[in-house]
């Protein structure tokens, strides 16, 4: 038998709250310290305990971080899904399951290992049965697949920090189910793992903790934030971060409130704001649709504020622990009357943290509510990164009058007036005493007063337009990978980043054709993305909703010769992409434009 | 010689004419309660020497909040969303803690759509003085109930209110607010004394100002008539305020009965008894005062309940004592050595 060397999927069925997450962890931790490309996928319900969970492993040489289409070895220790997990495996899958869960084995087709998981962690520590059987798999896919004990010894100490205990316990389990496979077992399938060269200084980080660590190091001041999956962890990666890097003579540089609702939230970052601060909140979609009265005040009043929407599937409450980029269009027109705001959009790690920090000088330099868009996968799921850039540019600060000095270099001021042509006014702060006003969210004339007059509306909203709409080549420019051939030209953004050399590869493999790639990395849309689409005969954007919403940005903004070429790939089932479905779907969406 | 008096301007102790604290053109109904709580925040804040550049003026939507135009013009303010003042003057307050935040709201704003923010500035103690602008009846959009309507009470227009009321100020007191006081628009001697009080006090001060719709529910029908809160007031006693700079023992002592309170800033309040000793750091006696009043239907009038030695937000964040607004990059952006720290820190 071939070996199948370092290619191929892990699927481990669990029960939520049994400790499975760690040893998922420490399995993960390993392959990649043995320097194999992998990724997980932690699939888990909406619950604290007992409801099902799956963790995916993919080992990629060529470094593809979807969850792969199939499963080649599975880990069965949950009752709840046995069944079903059993009947979806393809003939020829590994099947690791626990002898102990009194569930049957009924598939003659596939590569079976029954492992008594429960009995040998019993012996270990009865009372730790439930969450050492976990770390007994771990064990055994150890000795199946040729894993380095020592690295993976490492990696338990790594999960555990200092708990001396708990590393023990962990380490003999993995060495009871290593020596249980060895000893009871013998191997009848091809999969295997190899060490490759360790990549210096990698290390494995959330998105949503490279976000944290963005904030603080752009200077946030006020984090107002109310709790819900799966954003609540950028603010508590905030609130852990910033005693160790925001203390000054022992005292807080910084302030955090919980706040009592999202609203509240909102309102806390506006009013920080308003008052000269960076305030920033980090939200999911339910969040974002209660917020929605107070984003229309900041985009109206031009109070800087900062927006994190780290998306889970909707509408409504939806599958709250499920991955989506169903947001994209609320926030880019978030509230009543005619808004357009800035959306920041990372597609990685390292763009996590460095829009973390760019979003607060993109509030303050235009005045206005400023989003960052993630969702639930590059969120919460553990990505490789090499490091992260410190800021190359000072904070900025914007059109901030401070002193009477600036205010008097200034023609004509007038808070709301265009002074400068860019749409963008200059601002006092309160208690500076230079030209104090009473912000509102109705209608005002160029120095802030209440008016109603049609051509003082009028002129208010066009220059807002103009402002937001000047903001298109400051924002980070899409990332693009040009094909020579210049044919077909794939438009996607935010976490697809993970699937696309997948999809790349796939449609190349079927059709025999490269494609190009763009990625948007921000709203309003840059003028490189026009460009890119100028360019090439068939445009193609792909995205993990329903409705296609930035395609039907696109199309609203875009000329008429650029709509024709244009093609939507939209699709959204709760699953982080995978690469077959999309590649799949972008052949037949080009194959009928060409019939 | 009288040519010579007319020249000269009353100055505060700062040295500002009562002028610097005045604000634009009022566009309320004429008699409106609510411009005489406008005229007694602005007597309030040159009474108390305030910098006008160092208050902030906030407020969120309705009759009573659109009056933050017509005061205190030298000083930034933000006329917020319906209700959701509270939240966006917290966010201010603790990235500015040296400006003195007056909020000004309505029964609308404060009794239904907002009752949930402002019961967590109470429960915060955001260092704010709180005034509602309590009138039973929505002006602006024309004369529906509020929720904080009477039983029995009725309207210019419309049927008898038979709906509970909330009373905010026994709600303060349950959330253990550290100033809760209510008054009347018509008594500017009282009202004035508890503005400059609430103004000295660190916390959450709340003040619920019964300020009657002469439009919509100032017919003799009503409970919050002009004319009814007039003749059914129960003054819990008469307040005095002498403020920090104005030697106390230079201050006529009065005949009566009377105890000083002295506020966070150094200033006293200063209460009189009138006929019951009210004990302020008794919330019960509070309840009782307040219960009492519902059921003889009587505006319990006063400084209800204090508690002076409550920390406000900003003690309880710990913040650094310099304002954060004030901090440049040195202290919010930290340095590339520490970035290499925390990636170190992942690298394990």
């Amino acid at each position: 038998m071939d070996k199948i060397v370092n290619d191929f999927t892990i699927n481990i069925a669990t029960a939520n709250g049994t400790g499975s997450q760690s040893a998922n962890l420490i399995l993960l931790q390993t392959l990649f310290d043995m320097g194999i490309p992998v990724s997980g996928k932690n699939l888990f319900p909406s619950n604290i305990s007992g409801l099902p969970t799956w963790y995916i492993v993919r080992l990629s040489e060529k470094g593809y971080q979807a969850p792969g289409d199939k499963t080649h070895i599975q880990i069965l220790v949950n009752p709840a899904t046995w069944e079903e997990d059993l009947a979806s495996l393809e003939p020829g899958t590994v099947v690791i399951w626990n002898m102990d869960s009194k569930m049957p084995m009924e598939r003659d087709d596939v590569v079976s290992y029954p492992v008594p998981m429960t009995k040998i962690a019993r012996k270990l520590n009865p009372k730790l049965a439930r969450m050492i059987a976990n770390v007994v798999y771990v064990g055994v896919l150890a000795e199946l697949l040729g894993m380095d004990q020592e690295v993976l010894e490492t990696a338990i100490s790594k999960q555990f920090g200092g708990k001396e205990k708990a590393i023990e316990l962990n380490a003999e389990a993995a060495r009871l189910g290593r020596a249980y496979f060895a000893e009871e077992l013998t191997k009848g399938d091809s999969y295997v793992v190899e060490s490759r060269d360790v990549e210096e200084g990698a290390f494995f980080i959330e998105g949503n903790e490279a976000i944290a660590l963005g904030s603080i190091f752009g200077g946030i001041q006020m984090l107002g934030w109310y709790p819900i999956t799966p954003s609540s962890s950028v603010a508590e990666g905030i609130i852990s971060w910033l005693p160790k890097l925001r203390t000054h003579e022992g005292k807080a540089t910084y302030a955090v409130i919980q706040a009592e609702d999202e609203l509240a939230a909102a309102g806390m970052i506006i009013g920080a704001g308003w008052a000269g601060a960076r305030g920033l909140t980090a939200t999911s979609g339910p969040g974002i649709s209660l917020m929605q009265e107070f984003i229309g005040l900041a985009y109206f009043a031009e109070v800087p504020c900062v927006f994190w929407d780290v998306n889970r599937v909707g509408p409504s409450t939806g599958l709250p622990t499920r991955t989506q980029q169903g947001d994209l269009a609320m926030l880019y027109e978030s509230s009543h009357g005619d808004t357009k705001h800035i959306v920041f959009i990372p597609g990685t790690v390292e763009e996590c943290f460095e829009f973390g920090w760019k979003v607060f000088d993109a509030s303050e330099k235009y005045q206005t509510p400023v989003f960052g868009f993630s969702d639930l996968d590059l969120g919460m799921n553990k990505w490789a990164s090499r490091g992260f850039e410190y800021p190359d540019e000072p904070i900025d600060r914007g059109k901030l009058v401070l002193t009477q000095e600036q205010m008097d270099s200034i023609d004509n001021y007038g808070r709301y007036r265009d002074v400068d042509g860019d749409g963008i006014p200059y601002r006092t702060l309160p208690g500076s005493g230079l030209d104090p006003i009473l912000y509102r969210g109705t209608g005002h004339d160029e120095d802030g007063a209440y008016s109603e007059k049609p051509d003082v509306y009028f002129k208010l909203m066009q220059r807002l337009k103009r402002k937001i709409d000047g903001a298109r080549d400051y924002l980070p420019a899409p990332v693009i990978k040009e094909d020579s051939e210049q044919d077909i030209g794939v438009i996607f953004y935010g976490s697809m980043e993970n699937t696309i050399s997948e999809i790349e590869d796939i449609v190349e493999e079927k059709i025999g054709k490269k494609i190009s790639t763009c990625r948007v990395r921000a709203l309003p849309l840059h003028s490189e993305v026009e460009a890119f689409m100028e360019k090439h005969n068939k445009i193609v954007v792909v995205e993990i909703n329903r409705d296609a919403q930035l395609y039907g940005i696109m199309r609203k903004e875009y000329p008429l010769h650029l709509l024709d070429k244009m093609l939507s790939v939209a699709y959204s089932d709760g699953m982080p992409p995978r690469g077959r479905l999309y590649a799949e779907q972008i052949i037949a969406a080009i194959e009928e434009a060409e019939i | 010689m009288s040519e010579k008096r007319a020249k000269v301007v009353k100055l505060n102790i700062i040295n500002e004419p009562k002028d610097s604290y005045t604000g634009g053109k009022s566009s309320l109904c004429p008699g409106c309660g609510h411009d005489q709580i406008s005229n007694v925040i602005i007597s309030a804040a040159w009474d108390n020497g305030l910098e006008p550049h160092k208050i902030a003026k906030m407020s969120g939507i309705g009759c009573s909040s659109k009056t933050p135009a017509y005061y205190l013009g030298r000083s930034h303010g933000f006329n917020t969303v319906h209700g959701r003042m509270p939240s966006v003057t917290t966010g201010a307050n603790v990235v500015n803690k040296d400006l003195t935040y007056i909020g000004v709201s309505g029964d609308g704003d404060s009794a239904s759509i907002g009752i949930g923010q402002l019961i967590h500035a109470i429960r915060r103690n955001v260092n704010m003085v709180y005034i509602v602008e309590n009138n039973g009846v929505y002006g602006l959009t024309k004369g529906q109930y509020s929720a904080t309507a009477d039983v029995g009470s009725k309207k210019k227009k419309g049927p008898i209110n038979e709906t509970q009321p909330i009373d905010l100020c026994a709600m303060a007191i349950n959330l253990g607010c550290s100033f809760v006081a209510r008054s009347f628009s018509g008594s500017k001697k009282q009202l004035n004394a508890l503005v400059k009080a609430a103004i000295s006090h660190k916390g959450f001060a709340l003040i619920d100002v019964i300020s009657p719709c002469v439009t919509f529910n100032n017919n003799d029908e009503s409970l919050r008539s002009y004319g009814y809160v007039k003749d059914n007031q129960a003054e819990l006693h008469s307040v005095g305020y002498i403020p920090h700079f104005s030697p106390l023992e230079q201050v006529e002592v009065p005949a009566g009965s009377y105890r000083d309170v002295t506020l966070h800033d150094g200033s006293t309040m200063r209460l009189e008894t009138i006929s019951d000793d009210h004990d302020i750091s008794d919330a019960v006696a509070a309840l009782s005062a307040l219960h009492k009043a519902d059921e003889d239907k009587k505006h319990v009038t006063g400084i209800l309940y204090f508690d002076g030695e409550k920390p406000s937000l900003d003690v309880d964040l710990d913040l650094h004592d310099t304002p954060l607004i004030e901090m440049g990059e040195d202290l919010l952006r930290p340095t590339a050595k520490q970035l290499d720290e925390v990636i170190a820190s992942f690298r394990g």
